[in-house]
Order: structure tokens, then sequence, then C-alpha cells
């Protein structure tokens, strides 16, 4: 057996997986690292490349018999739970042969079962949310579209949901947005109350554009497709309101979704229209490819005048811009408020959902200021374009509450295979913002 | 006043023609803000103000009177060295290549004086602002010169006349770096009819034993992008591509002129990049003085090429306390900060937060940004130890993470400078063109934290 590991040079560092075909059948070594640097994430990692090596080999029942903590059994299970995810069949007439799972179940041996099945299950709540949040953003903008999206939150188990016609409530910015489309716009407001009435409530903010062709200012063709996932930022708050309610979390949360589909049509949004938002503040929609920040700018001001929350965290695939600041490692976080940061920053290492704060100052102010309008939604020139947004947005957000912008474009979906998820959607923020929730 | 509304505010300015008996053509009012608030910036502006707004005024003397603020931070002294030291910074004018200006376009302006009671202490305070001023005069000058005239020889000439102030001066030429086994630098100048250089500049103010701080910069003295040639539009900016060598030199002028006692060493890889028949070639592999070998993917990201060897040769010789590198290294940057901060990776934290406090109490701000193992992935290469280049997304990253190979695991700090060392419009301490953005934030660092 050594000699083989030898030529194999299987050195049991974290993620390594090593299956051999003996006569006994398959046997899989699995490299775990030192024992002291076992923490959470790289238990997850072990387990989600465990699924990941294991899942088309032939293998059916895989039985896992590692040394470890009963929460570590079930971290290490959450990774494969994490792992174990794929676009929902119903996309195709047949399955694709290349991509068989052939594992259908995995027990893992631990001196505590009834321990780690308590911490799994804590766990497994939010791992669901992460798939749901992954269908979400995976479904094509003729499924998903505005209405099928409020159905879709509407399924939620344990969330209440209101859907709010932007054009009765004053949300004149996301009905900007949305206008163009055949389908109308909507804000989606699910609540979750697990704390006492009196606890403010969190408020959690997403953008929901279901479809981003860009309006009238037109994206170019390569890779519009893309675009489907647009609504990365609202499926993240589905996920985290999910996850909540699932584990019944002592806390009072409110999550809102701008939800409109971009479309470029007779009755659309041109650029150079000005509009103004539910906060009374007017904007020249300079480029209506510019349109989360609108739908969000509308959505952050209702928030804050109807939920009066303790804080509010948004989420959006905003700008391009932050992917080439942060590339496809870390999340976009702008705050107003330090202590919501460290804390912000905090949970993504703990959950392996990185961020990275960047400037917040009125030092990047030219950009949006306009000639006729209170504010202009962007600027031609090129330049950090992701601060600008988030500037923006603070225009919408009342200074007493603390706030915090979390810019995904870069995350929402990978282009290749990762520890957690494949290649597609990751659910990213949902198991974020639940650990942020506490 | 009041019906002008001027009220006192930060920044706001009032001029006045010939009040009624006054004895002067104009009065000027600025505005300093809340008493509590005024600091050595604020005078640094107030002083660049008053130079902004009257030297076309056609007077040539200006007499700015500082009289001590109740409840300022700052003692009358120090407003007055300050705003004398952003008065000085502001004036900075390149203009020895027009021939033709009308006396009328020139600045009238040609003496400020500052009147105050204690004159003594005021110049007392002066003297190292000064200093400063002239390290911030002579980066501006060497940047903004054109690059028919500023290349690496010329250049490396500029950085030797620091001996006159007592900088040991020392340049290694292109046959001294082959031996030495730089093959990243020296592939980055093949293709230029110029020489490529390596200077370096010793400053020993401090105790013989103490080890330097390094600045390392960056110095291309005009880069064409090479065989990935650039676009032609605005190429010419391309004259400024060695502004993180003339920080470091301009630096070491003003270290040495206010006779800082400390030991520094400045080092800066001067390299023109050309296209042409002997010029480096897109997948070209070369040898690093470090042993480390690079696939050239893109001739145009050749400043990593250059810092590489640099950095590596500045740690292996001199073993200092720590390197700060200085480059005007990425189009990525001006996309992740636009032209208000620096971009600040460092494997270090304390030298981290001592630069992002320099930054805050001169005015040059850092940012910092990540540089985590997981960005590596990018610059994998599939024939050599790694690519020069890592795609769009991350671009100021992957290229910090590509000199953090060449640091030997010494403290280390990176500014990726290229969205603040060339400013579109005029700043409060300084006009439009070349900012010499480092010079001041790097002299502060040495300041406040080494010469004790």
């Amino acid at each position: 057996m050594l000699s083989r590991l030898d030529q194999n040079s299987f050195k049991s560092e974290p993620e390594e997986v090593l299956p051999i075909l003996t006569e006994q059948g398959w046997r899989v070594l699995v490299g775990i690292g030192e024992r002291a640097e076992l923490t959470a994430p790289v238990l997850r990692r072990i387990g989600g490349a465990l699924f990941a090596e294991l899942a088309g080999l032939g293998i059916v029942h895989l039985g896992v018999g590692l040394e470890l903590t009963p929460e570590q059994t079930a971290e290490l299970a959450y990774g494969i739970r994490l792992r174990a995810w794929r676009p929902p069949a119903r996309y195709r007439q047949k399955p694709d042969e290349e991509k068989v799972w052939h594992l259908s179940d995995v027990t893992l041996l631990t001196r505590d079962p009834a321990a780690a099945k308590a911490h799994f299950d804590r766990l497994d709540a939010v791992g669901k949310a992460v798939h749901f949040a992954r269908d979400l953003v995976v479904a094509p903008g003729n499924v998903l579209t505005p209405p099928a999206f409020v159905a879709a939150l509407g399924g939620i188990p344990g969330i209440e949901i209101e859907a709010i016609d932007p054009k009765k409530a004053g949300l004149d910015l996301l009905q900007a947005v949305g206008q163009g489309s055949a389908f109308a716009p909507v804000l989606a407001v699910l609540r979750w109350r697990g704390a006492g009435k009196k606890d403010k409530p969190t408020a959690l903010v997403g953008k929901g554009i279901t479809f981003d062709t860009g309006g009238i200012d037109i994206k170019p063709r390569l890779d519009m497709e893309a675009m489907k996932g647009d609504m990365g930022g609202g499926a993240a708050v589905a996920g985290a309101m999910m996850a909540l309610a699932a584990r019944d979390a002592p806390v009072n949360a409110v999550g809102i979704i701008a939800i409109a589909e971009n479309m470029p049509s007779g009755r659309a949004t041109r650029p150079g229209d000005v509009v103004r938002g539910y906060s009374g503040t007017t904007v020249e929609i300079v480029d209506t490819d510019a349109e989360g920040r609108l739908a969000l700018a509308d959505a952050l001001a209702y928030t804050a005048d109807q939920f009066h929350p303790a804080q509010i965290i948004d989420l959006a695939t905003l700008t391009g811009a932050v992917e080439i600041a942060l590339g496809f490692e870390r999340a976009g976080l702008f705050c107003t408020d330090d202590a919501l940061a460290e804390r912000l920053f905090a949970a993504g290492e703990e959950e392996d959902e990185k961020l990275w704060r960047l400037p917040l100052t009125d030092l990047y102010d030219d950009a949006i200021k306009s000639d006729i309008a209170d504010l202009r939604n962007c600027t031609w020139e090129r330049g950090p374009d992701h601060i600008h947004a988030a500037r923006f947005l603070q225009h919408f957000v009342p200074e007493t509450v603390p706030w915090a912008h979390l810019d995904i474009a870069g995350m929402s979906e990978a282009d290749e295979d990762g520890p957690l998820a494949a290649e597609g959607p990751t659910g990213f923020g949902v198991r974020l913002l639940d650990r942020v929730l506490g | 006043m009041a019906a002008s509304r001027f009220e006192g505010k930060k920044d706001q300015t009032l001029l006045l023609l010939t009040p009624a008996g006054l004895k002067l053509t104009r009065l000027l009012l600025v505005g300093l803000g809340k008493a509590k608030a005024i600091d050595a910036k604020g005078a640094q502006a107030l002083g660049g103000t008053v130079v902004a707004q009257l030297q076309g005024s056609g007077d040539a003397e200006v007499t700015l009177a500082v009289d001590p603020i109740d409840g300022a931070a700052l003692p009358a002294a120090e407003i007055a060295a300050n705003a004398a030291f952003g008065a000085k910074l502001r004036s900075y004018r390149f203009d020895r290549y027009r021939t033709k200006e009308k006396p009328e376009d020139k600045p009238s302006l040609k003496k400020l004086v500052i009147a105050l009671a204690d004159q003594s202490a005021a110049k007392k305070a002066y003297q190292p602002l000064e200093a400063v001023a002239e390290g911030v005069f002579l980066t501006r000058d060497l940047a903004s010169e054109p690059a028919n005239i500023i290349y690496p020889e010329s250049l490396a000439e500029q950085a030797k006349k620091l001996a006159e102030i007592g900088v040991d001066v020392e340049v290694l030429g292109e046959k001294q770096m082959k031996k030495l086994g730089m093959g990243a630098l020296l592939g980055v100048g093949q293709g230029s009819e110029r020489e490529s250089q390596l200077v370096v500049m010793r400053w020993n103010g401090g105790p013989d034993d103490q080890a330097p701080l390094a600045f390392i910069g960056k110095g291309v003295t005009f880069d064409t992008g090479g065989i990935s040639i650039k676009p032609a539009a605005n190429m010419e900016d391309m004259k400024w591509d060695m502004g993180g060598s003339a920080v470091v030199i301009g630096l070491m002028k003003a270290l040495a002129l206010r006779n800082a006692k400390v030991n520094v060493v400045g080092v800066v890889g001067l390299v023109e990049n050309m296209p042409s028949g002997t010029a480096q070639r897109p997948g070209d592999v070369v040898t690093t003085m470090s042993g480390q070998t690079v696939e050239v993917i893109n001739t145009d990201a050749e400043g990593r090429l250059v810092l590489a060897d640099a950095l590596w040769y500045t740690q292996d010789r001199f073993k200092p306390q720590f390197m700060i590198d200085l480059a005007t290294l990425t189009g990525a940057i001006i996309i992740a900060l636009g032209d208000q901060y620096a971009g600040l990776f460092s494997n270090d934290d304390k030298l981290s937060e001592r630069l992002v406090a320099a930054g805050k109490a001169v005015g040059e701000g850092v940012w910092r940004l990540p540089i985590d193992d997981a960005y590596d992935k990018q610059i994998k290469s599939e024939i050599a130890d790694m690519m020069n280049v890592g795609g769009r997304e991350g671009g100021s990253i992957t290229a910090a993470m590509f000199l953090k190979r060449f640091v030997n695991g010494v403290k280390w700090a990176h500014l990726d400078i290229a969205g603040v060392t060339w400013s579109k419009k005029d700043g409060p301490v300084s006009p439009k063109g070349a900012t010499a953005f480092g010079v001041r934030l790097l002299d502060r660092l040495v300041a406040d934290n080494y010469e004790k």
C-alpha cells in the first residue's frame, strides 16, 4: 500500500482524494492535513472535494470513517451537501450522460450520532437554502420572470410575503427599470419574526433583475445569456430568509427584493430620462444599463422608511468594475458603520464567502453629479464604477441606519469548479447572511 | 461679506478689490472652517489656495497674515510653515518647453510673505518641509519630461546629481545586470536602443549598524507596450511610466536635504519598452535573478518584470528592514480605486497601518487591497514558474501576487500608483499634471516611525 501511495504522491493534504479500486471494491483515501488546522471551512472543503471526486466514479454508497468529533463530522457532511448541487433536471428532456451521479448516499461514522445530527440539522437548513438560491440564479429569464420570482418566494416555508406594486407605492425608480418589459416590476417583502415585537428587524435588500438586457443602452450580445443571473442578490436574500425560518432563528428580519426585467421596448426608459424616486431624490438616468442601483435606491429608501430596521445589508450583482478590482475571490464591501463592516468581514472569513472593504467617501462624488437632476446614475468615464454605485446608493439610506452594500458581481456565479460549488451559481451570500444574523 | 455669502467655511474664498482704507490692490479671504479642525493638511491647502487664486492676478507679491487661532490644535508657526509649504507645492509649473508664452500668460506672483509674530519658530518648522518640496519638484520634473529627454541613462544621470547633497549613487549597466542574472529586467529593455540601468542610491543618516529602509521604483521611461503594443490614443501618457522611480529619486533628495536620521536605500530599475527586431516576444521565457522563470505572455505587463529583479537584488544585497516599491503598474487599479487612492498590497499589517496613517496625514491616501493565495492560480504558467499576467479581473492583485514571489519573505509593501501619479485637474497642493504622489507619504512614514 505504501509504495503505491508513494507512486501516487498522496501527501494527505486537505482536499486530496485518492480512490483505489481493490478486490474488495473501492477504497478512498482522504487527505485531512494537520488535525489542529481542521476548522469548519477546511472540513467543508474536504467534504466538497470528496463529493466532486467520487460522484461520478461508480460508488453508490459511501461510508466515511474519519477520526473526527461529531461537530467536525457534521461540517464535513455539510461540505458534501453544499457541493452536491446541479441545475434542476427540468431543463433537460434526458439527463446529461457525461455527468451522471452514481453516488446516492453517504454514511458518516461518528461516536455520537445524535450530537452530529443536531449540528448537521442546523447547517443543513442553510445548505438547502443555498440550493434554493442556486436554483433561482440558474433559472432562465423566460422561466424566472418577475411574477414567477414572486411565486417562488411565496413557496418559502414559514415566511410571510407581500408583493408591492411600485406604481402604487411611489417606487418610480424601480418602475422605470421594469417599464420596458411585458412583466410588471414588483417589490417583494419577506418577513421572518423570530424575536420579540420590539426588536427592530435587520433588513436584507436584494437586487432582483430577472433578466438584464441593458434596456435601450443594450448590452453587446456576447455572453448576454449570463444576465439571467442578475438577480443573484435577490436570490441570496431569499435563501437567507429561508434559512432563518428553517432553523427557527431567534431574530427579526425583513427581506426586500426589487424585482424587474430590464428590456428595451417602445415604452422603455430612455437615456436622459429624469425620474423622482421614493425618497424624493431625482435621478438622471444616463445609462439604462446601470439599472440595479435604481431599483435598489427605491428598495433601500422604502425599507428605511417602512420598517425602521436596526441595520440594512444589501446584495447586488451590481458592477463589472468590482470584478476588475477584486476578481473572483472576494465581494466588494461598502459600509457606513465600522462595527457592521467588521462583523460582515469576519463572517465572510468564517463562511468562506469572503469580502473586502472598499472606500465609501465623497471624494468620488463628481461622477454622480447631474447637470439637471439631484444625481445621475453613473458616468461614462472609465473609472471605479463600483465605488460610484455605492455612493449613489448611500444617498437613499438615512445616515442614522448602519448600512452595508455587497457588490457580488464577481461571486454570484463561478466560471470554474470551486470547493463548495461546481461551475455555475454559488449561492454566495446565503451562508454569510445567515452567519451575520446569528 | 454678508452680501457675498462668505462664511469662512473650509475652502471658501472671497477676493475683494482695493477695499476702502487699505493700502493694498486686493484682499483675499480664505475660509478655514472650524478652528478645532485646522490641521497641517488644512494649512497646506490654505497656502495652495492663495497661490491658485492670485498667481495670475498681476501682482508679484502677496502677504499672508497668520495670527494664532483660538482653539486650533496647530500653533501659528506651524500654520504658517504649512501654508508656505502648500503654497510652494501649488506654485509648481513645468514650462521649460514653452518658448513663446506671452508675459501676461505667465504667473505674476513671485513672492509670498508670511506675516506672524513668531517668525523664527515658523522658519524652523518650514525647513524640513522645504526639503520635501524640493524632492516633490524633482519628482514632478522627472515625470513631466518627455521620453526623448528622460531615458534610462539620462534618468540615471539625474539620480547621480544627488551625490552633491550626500547621497551615494551607483549605476549598474546591462553588462553588470547580465552578470547578476537579471533576465526579467533586461528582457524588457532589449527592444530599445537605450541601455537599461539599475540605480542604487544610499543615504546613510542613521547608525552604521542599522539595516536600511528600502524603496524601489519602476522606471519605464517610455512604455509602448513592446510587441504587445498599446493603442495609439493617449500613448504619450506613457512617458510617466517611470513615476515610481521618480518618487524614489525625489524621496532620496528630500531625506538628504532634511538630513534624515536614518539609513535608506533607493533602487530604481530603468528601461525603455520598445517594439523592434530585438524586442522580446509574447511567449518568451526569462529567468529572473531569483532563479524563478517567467513566461512573458504580454510584453505590456513589463513593470512587474523590472520590479521582480530590482526587489530581489535589493533584499539580497541590503537585507533591509522593509521594502516598499512604487509603480504605475496596472490599469486595473484605475478601475479599482480611481484617482483618489493608491492601491496598497502588503505582507505586513504593521507596515500597512503606518502607510495608511501617513497617507491620511499628508493627504496622499492609500487603500489596502487583498493578496490571498487564492489569486495565485491566475498566474500559473503551462511552461514556466509563472506568467506575467493573470487576466483582467483582479488585475492589480495578481500583479502584486507576482511581485510577492520576489520579496523572499522580507516585510514588504507595494504601492500601485497608476491612478494617482498624473492628475487631470488641479488639486489643493498640486496643479494638474505630475503629482509626485508618494514623496510626501513616504517622507512622513520615515519621519514618524523610523527616525527615533
